[in-house]
């Protein structure tokens, strides 16, 4: 994977702790998909060999969006601001640069004969689906995103959204949409749905893990696990996870799982 | 230019192409594609350690950040010497840069086990004995302490190969020096200079350590210093090559610890900060020599000793 120095073009805070950044560097995006994620440098990029020392570690992130720019396609991060890196991040201004490398992982597979998909996202989670949901709108698939979290501020705005995706608004404060988690209704969405893809926190999957155990309507269901990661190439072994199957990495094997292999 | 370099061995030597490798556990076994460089233009790879039995690592958190550097607790995740020696090692049979393994075992005996398993291997051109790894239950850092027992693991793994043998020492003790003499009298053919050192963070917020392990090894360049004072010391007490390895990140931090006495050296943590690390670490030492006009790379070794 080779590194690039990606620059860019627009960074604004969207809502709430969560900032949008785009950039332009249309050949990191080669062959990606929807839920492939890239590693990032948060620190300025520098043109000799010798290397940042702090913050040492690159950080993941998903690709959010996709839009056509003057240079060519580019591509957007959504993320919440929680630490030293993606305080770093959200302070860029259009033209500075940043060293990145991807697109890393497997993405999400959508079933050719999926028609109906639900999305649904936890928090920040929503920032992969929301490529995925443009990408099945394109291929005339219909979408239901259901937005979950704690409060009004931890909410996507639907306004963002192509105007065809149905969207489920869920705040655990009541603060908007609807009182409670997103995966409440999760049964009765599987029982419309032909195909399920979810990100978000570790106890939204366990969540929808309860339900499929019960005599829920057997869909396939994909999720984007997180999990630490010093590399984000397969080789640190720092983000195993162990699934029904065995450990696996969520780096390489992932981010995608199949929820059966997972809780 | 001369990059080339033997490590002579007392029963087969090591020749290098150029001496820059990559470090044990940040490579996984050379086979991930995601780095963006051919691998064959480097030195050596050193395979991510192998066990007995397979392994299934640390619980989560394994892996932190911290000044300069990162701690790791792994736990030797790895599939077994048996999965290595029957799926792994065949994809190495048209290389041609020189596979080092490197072993770990619960005692003494196992070591010599996994010395004998990988005997006759036509792929492998090494073996990297790993006494220094804070993050094995069992084996590991225990014996790489106590100048008798790592003695008594080298000379089991040497009886059970006829590849050059390196040992793998641990920052982890008073006087670096004796365990180095107590494995070179024991047949080392060559030293690596060092693994990680043992360390902790503790999260304030949630008062308790970050890592689930508690303990676990420092990297990066944060120790790079302690490296080069090691490979300096162990350079003056042994007559066998020295593989330099802590906290390299460039092609001037390469010519330092050649300079301090090591022959060739290991690339670990930089590379999952710029995953292109070892060959810009080899890249910048032909640079510098090109600068300097100097032709083979032997004579920077030791050339800062005083
Ligand atoms: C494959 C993958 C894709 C990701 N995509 C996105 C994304 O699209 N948008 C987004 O906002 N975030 C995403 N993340 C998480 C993101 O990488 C972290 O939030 C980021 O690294 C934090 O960096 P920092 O320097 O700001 O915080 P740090 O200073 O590193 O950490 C601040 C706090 O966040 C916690 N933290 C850091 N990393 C993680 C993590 N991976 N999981 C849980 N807690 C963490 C730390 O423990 C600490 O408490 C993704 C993670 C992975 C593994
Ligand atoms: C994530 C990680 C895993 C490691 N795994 C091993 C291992 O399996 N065997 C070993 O001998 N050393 C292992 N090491 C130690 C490195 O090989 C190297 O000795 C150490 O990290 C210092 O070099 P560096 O600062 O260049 O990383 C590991 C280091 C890291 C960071
Ligand atoms: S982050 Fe290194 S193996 Fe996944």
């Amino acid at each position: 994977m080779k590194q690039i120095v990606a620059t860019v073009t627009e960074n604004a805070r969207l809502y709430g702790n969560t900032y949008v950044t785009w950039f332009a560097a249309p050949e990191l995006l080669r062959a990606a998909v929807p839920g492939q994620f890239l590693m990032l440098r948060v620190t300025v990029a520098e043109p000799d060999c010798r290397l940042p020392c702090d913050p040492l570690l690159p950080r993941p992130f998903s690709f959010h969006r996709l839009r056509e720019g003057p240079d060519g396609t580019e591509w957007s991060l959504l993320y919440d601001v929680v630490g030293r890196g993606t305080q770093w991040l959200a302070s860029r201004t259009p033209g500075d640069a940043v060293a990145c490398w991807g697109p890393l992982g497997r993405g999400f597979s959508v079933r050719p004969t999926s028609q109906q998909l639900l999305l649904v996202a936890g928090g920040v989670g929503v920032a992969p689906l929301v490529w995925l949901a443009e990408a099945a709108l394109a291929d005339n698939k219909s979408v239901t995103l259901v937005l979950g979290g704690r409060s009004a501020e931890q909410i996507y705005p639907a306004s963002q959204l192509p105007a065809e995706v149905e969207v489920i608004v869920t705040t655990e404060d009541g603060s908007l949409g609807r009182r409670g988690l997103a995966t409440e209704d999760f049964l009765e969405h599987l029982e419309w749905c032909d195909q399920a893809f979810a990100c978000g926190p570790n106890p939204m999957f366990q969540a929808m893990a309860r339900v499929m155990h019960g005599n829920a309507p057997r869909r396939p269901v994909q999720v984007l696990m997180e999990e630490g990661m010093a590399c984000g190439a397969g080789i640190c072994y720092g983000c195993a996870v162990e699934t029904k199957k065995g450990m696996r990495l969520v780096c390489k094997d992932g981010p995608r799982f199949d929820l059966r292999d997972i809780f | 230019m001369n990059l080339q370099l033997e490590l002579p061995g007392r029963k087969q030597s090591l020749l290098l192409p150029n001496p820059v490798m990559t470090a044990s556990g940040t490579f996984s076994f050379g086979l991930d594609k995601g780095h963006g460089f051919n691998v064959q233009d480097l030195g050596a790879i050193v395979t991510k350690t192998v066990t007995l039995r397979p392994r299934a690592g640390n619980p989560q958190p394994r892996t932190a950040e911290t000044p300069a550097g990162m701690l790791n607790a792994i736990g030797l995740q790895n599939p077994g010497v048996g999965a290595l020696v029957r799926d792994i090692a065949p994809k190495w049979a048209r290389w041609r840069v020189p596979v080092i393994v490197s072993i770990l075992g619960a005692t003494v005996e196992e070591y010599g086990r996994l010395a004998e398993r990988l005997e006759g291997m036509p792929h492998i051109s090494g073996i990297e004995v790993n006494i220094s790894s804070p993050n094995a239950t069992r084996g590991g850092m225990e014996f790489g302490q106590d100048p008798q027992a790592a003695a008594a693991v080298t000379a089991a793994v040497v009886r059970g190969t006829t590849l050059p043998v390196i040992v793998k020492l641990t920052p982890n003790v008073t006087d670096i020096t004796e365990v180095a003499r107590a494995v070179v009298d024991a047949g080392a053919d060559a030293l690596c200079v060092i693994n990680t050192l043992q360390a902790m963070a503790i999260d304030a917020e949630a008062r308790k350590p970050v890592i689930s392990t508690v303990f676990s090894g420092l990297s990066g360049p944060a120790i790079k210093p302690v490296a080069l004072r090691m490979v300096y010391q162990v350079a003056s007490a042994v007559d066998v090559p020295i593989i330099g390895c802590g906290g390299i990140a460039c092609g001037t931090d390469a010519v330092e610890f050649l300079l301090a006495g090591a022959s060739a050296v290991q690339v670990g943590t930089a590379t999952f900060v710029s995953p292109s690390a070892p060959i810009d670490v080899l890249n910048g030492l032909k640079a510098y020599m090109a600068d300097h006009g100097i032709d083979d790379v032997a004579s920077l070794v030791g050339a800062a000793r005083v």
